[in-house]
């Protein structure tokens, strides 16, 4: 409803936008959208939010039963105590793996396009039965998940309130779950305040980490919007992940994720480092781009970047001041896909401080809730036959 | 493709019950059973294949874990365990001589090889629930695997020649040393085999080397209550169930058994499950596809009673009248029928597989 009628007017401004400047002033066209305080996150309109779902998709969330050997939940991957991520560079994955990438925060995932490193989800109810089902992370099975939650009379009522099955049905699983998550926003940041005209949110330090942003740092070139990411793809030169010279199973998963995402053969016998969106679009132009990741909620989600390289703010300031860094995506090995939009700072010690205490602006209170309380199986009433 | 396979399978039921009418016990020769020529190098690879929690999805089981050596290659309970979070609706088959079989599991769902098998056994949900691609790598991790692979022939490990490995070893575990096949048998037991073939008529089912027909049949064997009364179990079963398009899944009370794959719509097929082999019993209690009876008495009694009871029951059964001296004897012959055990080097890894994963040294110079 509240897309149908925002989309006409979006579209509207933007043909007046380039009717009255398009020709004359072409800047206007490349200027980012700006950064602003977040609203609220639209919802789908086939999967509508309501409290009883809300709740299921809580209780799911936090259910080990929809993982292969029961013993894994989105929760695990995704703790609350850990900034609803993974404090590791890479997330622990199911039992017996270790998995290849970063855990992302499931904090204001509502607002974003596509989930995962490389988009490769178009929805959060498309996000959570690739995490739920993949071999390395939950390593569940559909038709076991509705066997599962048939056998708890309690997901059947449920399920059956909520979406009018009469046993639960997995997609419903995923829906329930998007709604959930759709809950976890964090929008009330000392910098939403700021955003929203309350001056005295942002310290004077934090003020000039702002215009540095805005500015001679040129986050913002990325890092727009209110969500502070374009959702686009870049290769920013990060070196690959520490586990893969060291871990055994860690070497394995990265084999795994070659073989499982269809490289050539070629490409499976030489490649060293994550590909990225090269394994969405097989296109050389592609390897080693990852979305520009959101910054809102970081002070509680390091490690950052899709391997987990960076363990702080400085780590990670450090890095662009030095304009990036090389990988074998980069430097020619395998592809020449560098950014050129990082180029060295020059950014003073006071300069980085700064920044830093600027990002710590975009977090706010740790949003933490109580566990549900989990409901048990029970056998079915018996049928004589 | 699987409609025709089934209606391969009708058909050849159909044979084998005419002729097992007409000449009880002479659709094959009784007699020891082959043994397999087996590829040393390839057999060894299998072995410790067998044994490796890595082929299991969160490393917690192997193929022996309901697939013991010292059970018989079963696992001595009336039903199977299965991957963690599900629990087995049926009794863990031994698989000594599974490599002679015609078709495989207890409804013989699969009539194609032991590779399938292999497959099917790793990659289910509620078995060893593994993604073979990861599997893959986990193996190829390990360089005792590399070499194996490479000394077997097979190259490089690939999930490919996991499948034929395993069953190169499942090749190696065939009966020896049996009282009936070395002539060694006790009175009580050459009485019991008389019996066999006739009066009890055993023999029209039980034929062969192996003492199977390898076609399903309903003796009626008592539903096993703990699958509906304990829900790891009883949704183990509807995973499988709704996975193999049994009408009304969520409302039926039993076992099918062999209608899985001939889906008849008058449910006449409901019931029947694969002859077992009378092989290694004395490894292998307790017995029938559920493991509904405790010893070999038990199960002679229920045959002497004319099997249990259901509108499905093949008509050859009925009461026997059978003394019991005279279900002594056939006990005694079917105990003749247990081999040495296929226990030891020859058959099991020597030591427990470790399942951490040594790094690859130099990992960025070396090829993946």
């Amino acid at each position: 409803m509240k897309k149908g009628k925002t989309n006409p007017l979006v579209t509207f401004a933007a043909s007046f936008g380039l009717m009255a400047f398009g020709l004359g002033t072409p800047a206007i066209a490349d200027e980012n959208p700006p950064l602003a305080a977040l609203g609220l996150p639209s919802v789908p309109t086939d999967n509508a939010q309501t409290p009883e779902k809300i709740e299921l998709g809580k209780m799911l969330f936090f259910d080990s039963r929809i993982g292969g050997d029961a013993s894994v939940s989105c929760a695990d991957c995704h703790a609350q105590k850990q900034g609803w991520g993974f404090n590791d560079s890479l997330s622990r994955g199911y039992p017996g793996v270790i998995h290849w990438r970063n855990s992302q925060t499931v904090i204001n995932s509502a607002y974003l396009g596509k989930l995962f490193w490389t988009g490769s989800a178009k929805s959060l109810e498309n996000q959570a039965p690739s995490a739920a089902l993949g071999a390395v992370s939950g390593n569940g099975e559909r038709d076991m998940v509705e066997a599962r939650l048939a056998f708890i009379p309690e997901y059947v009522t449920r399920f059956n309130q909520v979406f009018g099955d009469e046993w639960p049905k997995v997609n419903n699983v995923w829906r329930a779950m998007a709604a959930f998550e759709r809950t976890l926003i964090v929008n009330d940041t000392p910098f939403d305040n700021y955003m929203n005209g309350d001056k005295t949110a942002l310290t004077d330090q934090q003020v000039r980490g702002l215009a540095l942003f805005e500015g001679k740092a040129n986050c913002i070139e990325c890092h727009n919007g209110p969500l502070m990411t374009d959702q686009k793809y870049y290769n920013l030169g990060i070196d690959r992940a520490e586990e893969w010279f060291d871990n055994g199973m860690a070497q394995v998963t990265f084999r795994y994720e070659q073989y499982a995402k269809g490289v050539t053969e070629e490409l499976y016998r030489k490649v060293k480092d994550d590909a990225g969106l090269y394994y969405r679009t097989k296109m050389t132009a592609d390897m080693g781009k990852f979305r520009t990741a959101p910054l809102r909620y970081t002070a509680y989600t390091a490690p950052f970047m899709h391997n987990g390289k960076f363990f702080d703010f400085e780590e990670v300031v450090d890095f662009y001041n030095d304009g990036g860094g090389d990988n074998e995506f980069t430097d020619g090995t395998l592809a020449s896909n560098k950014t050129p939009l990082l180029k060295p700072l020059n950014l003073t010690d006071d300069e980085k401080e700064d920044l830093v205490s600027f990002l710590d602006s975009l977090s706010g209170e740790e949003l933490r809730i109580e566990i549900p309380q989990l409901p048990s199986y029970a056998p079915l009433p018996a049928v004589a036959n | 493709m699987k409609k025709k396979t089934s209606t391969i399978a009708s058909l050849s039921v159909a044979i084998a019950l005419g002729a097992t009418l007409v000449s009880p016990g002479n659709a094959q020769e009784f007699g020891p059973v082959p043994k397999a020529e087996v590829d040393a190098a390839k057999a060894a690879l299998g072995k410790r294949l067998f044994f490796d929690a890595r082929l299991s999805g969160d490393s917690a089981i192997s193929c022996s874990t309901c697939h013991n050596p010292e059970k018989g290659y079963a696992d001595g309970l009336p039903l199977a365990k299965a991957y963690p979070g599900s629990d087995g609706f049926r009794n863990a088959p031994t698989l000594i001589n599974a490599a002679q079989k015609a078709a495989w599991f207890h409804d013989g769902r699969l009539g194609t090889n032991l590779n399938d098998v292999t497959r099917e056994s790793i990659t289910e949900t509620y078995s060893m629930n593994m993604d073979m691609r990861l599997m893959q790598e986990r193996i190829k991790q390990d360089p005792v695997y590399v070499e194996m692979f490479a000394a077997a022939g097979y190259g490089e490990p690939s999930n490919g020649s996991v499948r034929k490995a395993i069953p190169e070893y499942l090749k190696t575990l065939t009966s020896r040393g049996a009282p009936f096949d070395a002539g060694e048998m006790t009175k009580a037991a050459t009485a019991g085999f008389e019996l066999f073939k006739g009066k009890a008529g055993c023999a029209q089912c039980h034929t062969g080397p192996r003492f199977t027909d390898d076609t399903p049949h309903n003796t009626a064997v008592p539903e096993n209550p703990d699958i509906w009364s304990d829900p790891k179990r009883h949704l183990t079963y509807v995973t499988f169930a709704s996975f193999m398009g049994i009408e009304n899944f969520m409302n039926i009370r039993r076992d099918v058994g062999a209608h899985i794959r001939t889906h008849k719509v008058d449910g006449t097929d409901i019931g029947k499950f694969m002859t077992p082999s009378l092989r290694e019993l004395s490894y292998t209690a307790p017995y029938m596809h559920n493991g509904m009876m405790a010893s070999m008495e038990d199960v002679v009694a229920f045959y002497n009673a004319g099997g249990g009871d259901d509108p499905n029951k093949d008509a050859r059964l009925k009461p026997l009248d059978l003394s019991t001296r005279e279900q002594a004897e056939l006990v005694a012959f079917l105990i003749a029928l247990s081999g040495d055990p296929l226990t030891g080097d020859e058959f099991v890894w020597p030591e427990k597989v470790n399942v951490n994963y040594t790094p690859i040294e130099d990992w960025l110079n070396a090829t993946n």
